[in-house]
């Protein structure tokens, strides 16, 4: 993925990758911390799982880090096939399945969230 | 009879190499090692993405799935691939705040000792993580 375009200017698929991955040290820490530093064995019991994803501000963060790690994750993808030189159509076809695997991945996150909340039925 | 590439055909006979490139270290520099450590890394890591938003789907099994799921990844085996784990984080963290920085301008200079410098960083966070991983 080029950096810059031609009048020098910052892509905004680089700016969003590098933003992201700043946020991501963030969350990801207090994901680590708060998941396996904090917690006696490292490992949450299921009961404590379902107390943690109770907390709207640990559900805030916990899908604030999905959304952030996955777009992260999808562009960073992409520059790799990118960088294979793909054809124009396909490369078109490429953003068109990152985007959509993103929302699949973030729409299944909030389902098992609200599925882990509500209690198994 | 000769074919001729379609006019917008971007690949080529040979850029397949390209990824295999990354992992032949004669003649490059850490420049190059820095980039091919930060995407496979991060390939690394996307596979784990999968496979960590898989495993929590037995959360949605209750109490008696997840337990049996906690006894299986405290397993020296699954420990050990966590400290991999860890390490894939720490790696292509800390290059990836490297790149920001030198992406807009700061430490362009200081590239080299920058990622010699925080892969150390990596390595002394990661025996803290595996003390803790083993420990625990």
């Amino acid at each position: 993925m080029n950096q810059t375009n031609l009048h020098g200017r910052a892509s905004l698929g680089w700016l969003v990758q590098a933003g992201s991955g700043l946020l991501l040290v963030v969350l990801l820490c207090l994901h680590l911390v708060a998941n396996h530093f904090v917690v006696p064995g490292g490992l949450q019991t299921y009961a404590d799982v379902v107390r943690y994803l109770s907390n709207p501000v640990i559900l805030i963060m916990e899908m604030a880090l999905l959304v952030t790690v996955t777009g992260h994750a999808a562009l960073g993808v992409r520059a790799i096939l990118f960088d294979l030189g793909l054809p124009r159509h396909v490369a078109r076809n490429v953003n068109l399945a990152l985007g959509a695997l993103s929302i699949v991945v973030v729409a299944y996150g909030a389902w098992l969230i609200s599925r882990v909340v509500g209690g198994p039925t | 009879m000769d074919v001729e590439p379609e006019h917008n055909q971007t690949y080529q006979p040979g850029e397949a190499r390209r990824v295999a490139n990354w992992f032949d270290p004669r003649g490059r520099g850490l420049g190059l090692l820095a980039f091919a450590v930060h995407r496979i890394t991060g390939i690394g890591l996307v596979a784990y993405l999968v496979l960590h938003l898989l495993a929590l789907g037995i959360l949605a099994q209750g109490q008696a799935g997840w337990d049996s799921f906690v006894a299986l990844v405290r397993t020296p085996v699954f420990l050990a691939l966590d400290v991999v784990l860890i390490a894939g984080v720490l790696i292509h963290g800390l290059n990836g705040i490297r790149v920001t920085l030198t992406g807009v301008g700061l430490g362009l200079r200081r590239q080299r000792s920058a990622f010699v410098g925080l892969m150390v960083v990596a390595a002394i966070a990661l025996a803290y993580a595996s003390c803790r991983i083993f420990a625990s």
